[in-house]
């Protein structure tokens, strides 16, 4: 009894260990997927939010990127966007907040690929946002190509995927 | 003591219907279902909510189907197979028709399907549209996939030629399961 208590108390030792190493040193994958997950949050905004929480939310948003990143959206029914650096991107987000009533926002099954150097990644993920008083939701596939700066993971460039071309 | 106090608030009839006579093959038993529930799920059968106008009116808004993974296994997608395409994963998929295989030509005149320039016979299309698309052709290891509605402008319809290893199974029921009555355009 007291060997098995002792081989069940040394198993679960080893599995906080486990579990501790992964929590204090993600992979860059998980920091990656974190930190769109929390992009995805940031940018999204209830319809009773006021309007400096919204610029706030776009400020944020903007963080994300690196001062040239570059935004591109080309989908069929709709007209390409193309925003060229941060500045443009936060001043575009914040006439967004103006504009909708509000803006639910989530990026599903994020896939990271780490470059060689490990200091470039691209996430493809599924975009899925749903705008305030609507129903139905929208779904775009897209590509996130990330770079290290100075030891955050910064977005120098978002384009869509067509996934039916 | 105690514990026979609680024996006999747990009647022996509700400990037998709710954790059967014997605890452990009953923890077997359940360990069993629900490898056998994911296995399914990940590799045979999964279920999906439809969601959207694209595919009616073969299938319902808000109806529930299954996608066979195993379809094409031993062969490749026919002409005419309703698919799930795959987007960066499984949580949102796209339901559509194949159309055209791998080095056809489609097209769409006067708001019919034009395969290698001959008129597609589409039974299963069956609102108006006036759809005007050049012939384009199918590169290698991709089909053309579309909607069975298409009566809004070609511009607000999603479809067109996609990669085969984004195909994840044919749909295994024509009609979809718990199919909602919402009123058809």
């Amino acid at each position: 009894m007291q060997k098995s208590l002792r081989l069940l108390g040394a198993a679960a030792l080893i599995g906080l260990g486990i579990w501790g190493w992964f929590y204090f040193f993600p992979s860059p994958e998980k920091v990656i997927r974190s930190r769109l997950t929390t992009l995805a949050r940031t940018v999204s905004f209830a319809p009773q939010d006021g309007t400096l929480a919204r610029a706030y939310s776009a400020q944020k948003a903007a963080g994300f990127f690196t001062p040239d990143a570059e935004v591109v959206v080309e989908a069929r029914g709709m007209e390409a966007l193309d925003f060229n650096g941060r500045d443009e991107i936060q001043q575009r987000a914040l006439a967004g907040t103006r504009v909708l009533h509000g803006l639910k926002v989530e990026f599903l099954d994020i896939n990271v690929t780490l470059g060689p150097d490990q200091q470039t990644a691209t996430a493809n993920l599924t975009g899925k946002w749903t705008l305030g008083g609507e129903r139905e939701f929208n779904v775009m596939e897209f590509n996130f190509l990330l770079r290290k700066v100075d030891g955050v993971w910064l977005i120098y460039r978002v384009e869509t995927v067509k996934t039916l071309s | 003591m105690e514990a026979k106090h609680n024996d006999s608030r747990w009647p022996s009839i509700v400990r037998a219907v709710v954790i059967g006579r014997r605890p452990k093959f009953t923890l077997v038993r359940i360990l069993v279902l629900v490898a056998a529930v994911v296995g399914l799920r990940q590799y045979v059968l999964l279920p999906i909510q439809i969601i959207g106008p694209s595919m009616l009116p073969t299938y319902q808004d808000h109806g529930v189907n299954l996608v066979n993974r195993l379809a094409y296994r031993s062969h490749e997608p026919q002409r005419g197979d309703v698919v799930a395409v795959r987007t960066s994963g499984e949580s949102i998929m796209y339901m559509k028709r194949i159309i055209g295989l791998p080095g056809d030509t489609v097209g769409f005149h006067a708001g019919h399907a034009l395969v290698n320039g001959q008129l597609l016979d589409e039974p299963y299309v069956k609102y108006p549209c006036d759809w005007e698309l050049a012939p384009v052709r199918i590169p290698p290891d991709e089909v053309f996939v579309v909607g069975d509605n298409r009566s809004m402008p070609i511009t607000y319809h999603y479809f067109g030629s996609t990669q085969r290893r984004r195909i994840v199974g044919k749909i295994l029921l024509c009609k979809n399961l718990f199919a909602s009555s919402v009123p058809l355009p």
